[in-house]
């Protein structure tokens, strides 16, 4: 009997390897995938098709008898959750095992990169812009124009540098890509070095994902012949949340202080080593692929406005369906957190979500009808950033969550820029008072000037998003602020 | 004048020549492409507020004042990092701009002493200006977490490091990384907790990397770092531009001062030698002036065993005047000489030569250059015709190859050194020529693409083979030879490299450079752009010096490397006026401008303006009026600035030469070595207490301006001319600016200088005539000075001296940062810290062969003489070969250079010495007796009765 | 060390030999002696035998006393 489990990090941390061993000691043959990002199901066990989540060692026996209906859950793809799904991006998730080629093959692999090849660089970048693809790390901006632009600097050394810094709290997309399909971004990269002219590529990967580093370096032996002459590098951060920010990665990957470069120049034509690179997150990468094999047309029809393709949502927080999300822009943030979601895990209401990470905006239910599109979120002060949303109960003290906000950005500020580098301290500071019940009208008016100095003033998005969280949660739950009940 | 601080644009100009019009605040203006909006607005007169952005380093983009709008742009972009683009509207201040700084000065101001009025940088603070402009009136952070109260670091002799006054800027990182290129700065740690650090957290500057050049002091808005006199006597009132008196780079300075009390020296930005960037020395080390051991008043004694006796500057010059006409009178004119000063003014130093030449009657005049860069003078002036290197410091921005060999421009010319490697840095490639690995071969971001680290003594043979490939494999410039050179010549040349026995390979067991490292050398120079060779005394002091240099010349115009920015052959010019004494006429066969004295026509000119005839035969270089010395028939000296004693080789010979003689004359600021047998010494005079003018090794005239009193009483040339005046000659010179007037009136190649034309233009690079009226940057532009390039044929003649049984190592002699030659000034500073002694360098191979380890004593002997000193073991050196310095005149290190010379000019042959090196307990019998000869010939009479 | 006599032999015989590539070595010697040797030095190695110096520099030293 085949049995699959997955090996993702996140099933590992529930206790997929006690149930595989189990299942293995059983007699059961065990193949382990990526994992479906059902995360209320893991470890979530497949026996053809079925799945049964989530499984401990002890009910490794009752599953092989055929019993076990209470955490049956019937076929795996016609869950509502992954039915709902429009998965192009994910679309091998739970399905192959990671650093199998023949899976990888089996499952349309390579086919991109074979596509880009027979037609061309000019024509693959073409194929990009046409497909409307935007930077999936948090700017949106069109990876086509930015690949357009590194292909016509003329240059003897091009890059693409993988962001896998992955950074944001309640985010995880980029690290199942890693973890479960590591191919698939390999292929994304060889694919954007063959259209831009680089020879050379790197993966730059936060040190607290040792699991997904493990399987990239493998599968970058692996599939080397595959991609040569393009040749790709895994590198390592060092605990720095600045360092998802392209020009402080590309500081990081020379060697130097994670420290941010101003722009101009642009990255594109100044970048690693002063050569042109391109900076793209893991799932825009993983995204070319699905582009270049079904065209940029098929792509280009999901979505809405502006915001074409799809998006790989991740549901984190106080949920009770929290997960991997993949959809067309368009869908309502209600939809995703009551409909998908659930709900909150507590059963309590639901009080707050945050978008986009800790420097998101935190949205309480009246927003929940803005659809997820990146013009859409900007219209309400917020933004989809790489697609993680936290959920919060009504127990959560707004108040705190604002200082967290700036004592995150204390705790992670590169130090370059003054707003950032004092006003992150000062704010924590000023909020703490405000949470002591200190002159909070005056803090509070000195906190809003702080954050329009910040949000102008910063010379990166840490800094300069920092007031998302802040003003948002003064915007929208001032009472937390003004009236000190909580402890 | 009061006191200005020197403009500041914000980033650095644009080198672009395409021009971009943009719109700020309303008024057009037209910038260069590439140049930022500050920089632009600036220009237009309008200073946005700034506090990390600098003309002198590239922008950063970190405080986030500048900020501006820009029609159709989101946000508020910072205006240092946004360059033009045609059409730009941009507005500079507006409701929300103001608040923005604001609200960033508030957060500045939250974390910092509000000392101002106790501060140093009180009245000179960017901090506080800025705080000012922008309006800021109320600080509302109760700050907690502060930098306030951080430990001082006072290491550096001479600038203090404040922490808790630290705005984090990085302009002092920066600095140090982009204009010293020393990188000994960092940022430690992250976001508020970011500290600038010498270094590893555990180092202070003065145990760091730090080599206290000042960029940083001088970069810093605040009292973070700031200079120890400005602590202790405050602002300065006035500043004054002069030249340092250090070495041949020739860095410009603001003096600035407060009365006659110099506070600081700050480099001058508009500084065409130094663009603003200086070295420990011409920043920090001026102390010497005060130092107690300076001579203020004249003195005189019949016989050097008796003590001094100090007397009015009357009966010096009586006395020295009555001396000489006494031995002129009793053993002829040519028992009378003069050594000129390359420290001292190109007006001083004309006087010196006149008056030897007109007071004396012989042409027995010689100056420093004898011993450094005399070759340089023969070698180009017989293949181009001019005495000089061909391009200015500028030149090497556009270099793409960079030939260094004989030199080690880090240590020696150190400012000119920083604007090499920022070249390299920015992908020019180097070729080090040089038997030890010296700091160029590999600094941070920086690495030789090749280093020949060949035998001491062997550069005409290595050039030799360079030339080889150049020429056998088909790279050289041919159409540029053809046009520029003599082809008969050239050809004479290239047929003789070409032998077989020229080749690398064949020459390898006597350079013991790898064959195919010299042949990529050679390819590289040839073919990789621009080539610019710079040499220094690595290759004049040899027995080849002069042959040296005309092979170098010969490569430069074999490749068509001549006439044009980006290449050139640039001889690092030792000390700040030694191209000027040379221009001044000090060599006995040559009168100003380097006319033979054989001429009749230049005799008739100058005789014409003297009023005497002069004599038509060449006179006695240094080494030959010792020689005549010993012999009885040379009698008195009059040395300016100059201490051969300590400086010359064969110090034995040097005593013997000067103890036979009967009269001299040492002018000078302390008792130097010379002195020990001086029988009449006259107070000098420091650069800041004289006008005149310096020449740099750009052939750059520069102004150097008196800023205080001489506490000796009288300017140098004042001196020179009593002394004149005393012997009957008619001189009159009320200023320096009379004296070039009559050296322009004498030099064709002065024709166009003046005091007034310097004042107004900064500095001129002769040649100054019609041809040329602003001067001449670049030499050789469209032919040789002397018509057509001579190629001169430069075999190989080995050294005579060779190592042997007895004496088996080689010994090669240098410099470092912090000392200057002699040390007679830099000993006499605070510098000492840095360099106490003088070490011997020794791989351990030698070491270990001769039980020695590192700081142990070690007698440094060789046929010559013997010295001990301290040993370090290092591989910098290859076996075989030993490396010392000569700033101390304990160490003796001339007792064991020899007397063998340059074939062409007597440039002492400092490179190669053979010596022996053993283990010692304590000074050689030498240092000992010539200790005691010192201490008693220094006894001032006044000073004993006291005692 | 050597006696001046000894360092102008020397000296004649240094620059000979680093004159070995002109058409005739022994009047660029004479010619580089002429330049910038001071009378006196002159006159010593005129006044010498000889002895000690290279052939060319002999010769040089010769053709300046004759016409001396």
């Amino acid at each position: 009997m085949k049995v699959r489990i997955s090996d993702d990090a996140l099933a590992l941390a529930c206790g997929a390897d006690a149930v595989a061993t189990a299942f293995a000691d059983a007699g059961a043959e065990v193949e382990r995938v990526s994992s479906w990002g059902m995360h209320w199901l893991e470890p979530l066990v497949e026996i053809n098709g079925i799945g049964f989540g989530p499984v401990t060692a002890a009910d490794v026996a009752e599953i092989l008898n055929g019993g076990a209906d209470a955490l049956c859950i019937g076929p795996i793809a016609a869950h509502p959750f992954i039915a709902r799904q429009q998965r192009l991006t994910f679309a091998r998730a739970g399905k192959t095992r990671p650093l199998s080629l023949d899976d990888y093959y089996a499952t349309g692999g390579w086919q991109g990169l074979a596509k880009a090849r027979e037609i061309g660089p000019s024509a693959t970048i073409d194929a990009v812009l046409a497909s409307g693809l935007r930077g999936r790390g948090g700017a949106g901006f069109p990876a086509g124009i930015k690949w357009r632009t590194v292909a016509g600097a003329s240059a003897n050394q091009k890059y693409i540098v993988c962001n896998a810094d992955e950074g944001d709290s309640g985010t995880f997309a980029d690290r199942m890509v890693m973890e479960g399909d590591p191919f698939m971004l390999i292929e994304g990269m060889a694919i954007a070095g063959h259209a831009v002219g680089a020879t050379k590529g790197y993966v730059y990967i936060r040190s607290e994902y040792p699991h997904a580093i493990a399987k990239m370096e493998a599968a970058v032996k692996a599939c080397a012949h595959l991609i040569a002459p393009f040749d790709v590098e895994v590198r390592v951060g060092a605990g720095a949340y600045v360092c998802g920010e392209e020009t402080s990665l590309l500081n990081s990957l020379e060697g130097k202080r994670g420290e941010v470069r101003a722009k101009p120049p642009l990255p594109a034509l100044e970048g690693l080593f002063g050569k042109p690179t391109v900076v793209n997150n893991v799932l825009t990468l993983a995204t070319v692929p699905w582009v270049m094999a079904n065209g940029a047309e098929a792509y280009a029809a999901y979505g809405m406005g502006r915001s074409r393709g799809t998006m790989p949502i991740q549901i984190a927080g106080n949920v009770k369906h929290g997960g991997l999300f993949e959809t067309a822009f368009g869908i309502t943030l209600g939809e995703l957190v009551t409909d998908i979601g659930g709900g909150t895990d507590s059963g309590r209401p639901v009080r707050a979500v945050q978008v986009g990470g800790p420097l998101g905006a935190y949205h309480p239910p009246s927003q929940f009808d803005t659809p997820f599109d990146y013009e859409a979120f900007t219209g309400i002060d917020g933004l989809i950033g790489h697609g993680g949303l936290v959920v919060f109960d009504d127990q959560v003290d707004m108040a705190r969550q604002a200082r967290f906000a700036m004592e995150f950005c204390a705790a992670e500020s590169c130090g370059k820029c003054t707003p950032c580098r004092l006003g992150s301290t000062r704010g924590t500071e000023t909020l703490d008072r405000v949470l002591a019940g200190e002159n909070v009208d005056a803090n509070l008016a000195l906190i809003e000037d702080l954050c329009d100095t910040m949000k102008f003033g910063s010379l990166c998005a840490l800094g300069g998003f920092t007031p998302y969280p802040v003003m948002s949660a003064i915007t929208h739950f001032r009472e937390d602020f003004v009236v000190r009940t909580k402890a | 004048m009061t006191y200005q601080p020197q403009a500041d644009f914000g980033t650095p100009a644009s080198r672009s020549d395409e021009q971009v019009t943009l719109t700020i605040d309303g008024r057009e203006v037209t910038v260069p492409a590439g140049t930022s909006v500050m920089r632009a607005a600036s220009e237009q007169g309008t200073s946005i507020p700034k506090l990390c952005a600098t003309d002198s380093l590239a922008s950063f983009g970190s405080c986030r004042l500048c900020l501006v709008e820009i029609e159709g742009r989101r946000g508020t972009p910072a205006s240092c990092t946004t360059p033009v683009e045609p059409g730009m509207v941009v507005k500079t201040q507006t409701p929300h701009l103001a608040k923005l700084r604001k609200g960033v000065m508030e957060l500045y101001i939250s974390d910092h002493p509000l000392d101002c009025l106790t501060c140093a940088a009180n009245g000179d603070c960017e901090l506080q200006d800025q705080a000012g402009a922008v309006g800021l009136r109320d600080v509302r952070y109760a700050a907690d977490a502060t930098h306030l109260g951080q430990t001082k670091d006072h290491s550096n002799p001479y600038f203090d490091f404040d922490p808790s006054k630290c705005i984090v800027c990085s302009r002092c990182v920066r600095a140090c990384d982009e204009v010293q290129g020393t990188l000994a700065l960092t940022v430690q740690g992250r976001g508020f907790g970011s500290k600038i650090s010498a270094g590893l957290s555990s180092d202070n500057f003065l145990g760091s990397e730090c080599v206290s050049c000042g960029a940083c002091v001088q970069a810093c808005p605040t009292a973070t770092l700031v200079e120890k006199k400005v602590v202790e006597i405050g602002t300065p009132e006035r500043s004054v531009v002069t030249t340092c008196a250090y070495c041949g780079v020739g860095c410009t300075f603001r003096a600035e001062m407060r009365g006659e009390q110099l506070v600081r020296m700050v480099p001058w930005k508009d500084g065409k030698a130094n663009r603003g960037h200086s070295c420990v020395k011409g920043r920090f080390a001026w102390g010497y002036a005060q130092h107690q051991d300076r001579i203020l008043k004249p003195m005189i004694r019949a016989s050097i065993d008796q003590p001094w006796r100090e007397v009015e500057w009357d009966e010096a010059f009586a006395y020295a005047a009555s001396e000489l006409k006494r031995i002129s009178a009793k053993y002829g004119k040519h028992a009378l000489g003069g050594i000129t000063s390359s420290r001292c003014t190109n007006e001083e130093t004309f006087l010196v030569q006149k008056l030897v030449r007109a007071g004396f009657g012989n042409n027995n005049v010689d100056t420093c250059a004898r011993v450094c860069h005399s070759p340089t003078g023969y070698g180009l002036k017989t293949t181009f015709g001019t005495s000089a290197g061909t391009q200015d410091f500028d030149s090497v921005e556009d270099s793409d190859v960079i030939l260094v060999i004989g030199a080690n421009p880090t240590d020696g010319h150190p400012v000119f050194a920083s604007r090499m490697k920022k070249r390299l840095r920015q992908g020019a490639k180097l070729i080090v020529i040089d038997p030890r690995r010296t700091d160029l071969v590999r600094s941070p971001h920086i690495e030789a693409q090749h280093h020949l680290a060949l035998r001491p003594g062997t550069n005409v043979a290595v050039l030799t083979a360079i030339a080889h490939t150049i020429v056998t494999e088909g790279l050289v410039d041919e159409a540029f030879v053809r046009e520029r050179c003599d082809w008969d010549e050239y050809r004479e040349w290239a047929d003789f490299v070409s032998q077989a026995r020229n080749s690398p390979e064949m020459l390898e067991p006597v350079t013991q450079v790898p064959a195919a490292e010299l042949r990529a050398a050679a390819r590289l120079y040839a073919t990789g752009g621009n080539g610019a060779i710079y040499y220094g005394l690595g290759v004049t002091e040899h027995s080849q010096g002069s042959s040296t240099v005309m092979a170098i010349a010969n490569l430069a115009m074999a490749t068509g490397n001549i006439g044009r920015r980006g290449v050139g052959v640039n001889p690092l010019r030792g000390q700040n006026n030694v191209q000027g004494a040379c221009d001044m006429g000090s060599f006995p066969h040559e009168l100003s401008g380097y006319r033979h004295i054989s001429d009749g026509e230049t005799r008739r000119l100058f005789e014409g303006e003297w009023g005497v005839p002069l004599d038509p035969e060449p006179g006695l270089r240094i080494p030959n009026m010792l020689d005549a010395a010993t012999d009885g028939v040379f009698k008195a000296l009059y040395v300016q600035g100059e201490d051969i004693l300590q400086s010359d080789p064969n110090t034995k010979h040097v005593a013997a030469g000067l103890a036979a003689m009967e009269c001299v004359i040492v002018h000078d600021l302390f008792l130097n070595e010379t002195a020990n047998y001086a029988h009449i010494f006259l107070p000098g005079s420091t650069f800041l207490e004289k006008n005149g003018t310096f020449t740099n090794a750009e052939r750059r005239i520069q102004p150097v301006r008196k800023v205080m009193t001489p506490l000796n009483g009288l300017e140098d040339w004042e001196v020179t001319q009593e002394l004149a005046r005393a012997m009957g000659l008619d001189w009159n010179y009320a200023h320096p600016s009379e004296i070039m007037d009559e050296i322009a009136r004498l030099t064709p190649s002065f024709k166009g200088v003046s005091f007034d034309r310097l004042d107004q233009e900064g500095s001129l690079q002769w040649p100054v005539n019609d041809a040329a009226p602003d001067g001449s940057p670049i030499m050789h532009i469209d032919g040789f000075v002397r018509g057509k390039g001579k190629f001169v044929v430069t075999d190989y003649v080995p050294t005579d001296e060779k190592t042997g049984p007895r004496f088996p190592l080689l010994l090669t002699t240098g410099r470092i940062l912090s000392q200057y030659n002699v040390g007679a000034q830099t000993r006499r500073t605070d510098n000492v810290l840095w360099h106490e002694e003088d070490l011997l360098e020794i791989h351990p191979v030698d070491a270990e062969d001769r039980g020695i380890k590192d700081g142990d004593w070690v007698k440094l002997a060789s046929r010559a003489g013997e010295t001990t000193l301290r040993a370090t073991v290092t591989e910098r050196v290859a076996p075989g070969v030993v490396y010392t310095t000569f700033h101390h005149p304990l160490t003796q290190a001339n007792v064991v250079t020899t007397d063998y010379s340059d074939w062409a000019t007597n440039c002492p042959e400092y490179k190669v010495t053979a010596v022996q090196i053993s283990p010692s307990n304590g000074p050689t019998d030498w240092q000992e007796d010539y200790e005691a000869q010192a201490r008693r010939s220094r006894r001032i009479a006044e000073a004993e009765a006291a005692e | 060390m050597s006696s001046t006599l000894d360092n102008l032999v020397r000296m004649a015989n240094q620059i000979a030999a680093n004159l070995q590539h002109e058409p005739d070595p022994a009047a660029a010697t004479a010619e580089h002696i002429h330049l910038f040797w001071d009378p006196r030095m002159k006159r010593m190695i005129f006044d010498h035998d000889g002895t000690g110096l290279s052939p060319d520099a002999a010769k040089a030293i010769a053709a300046l006393k004759a016409s001396a």
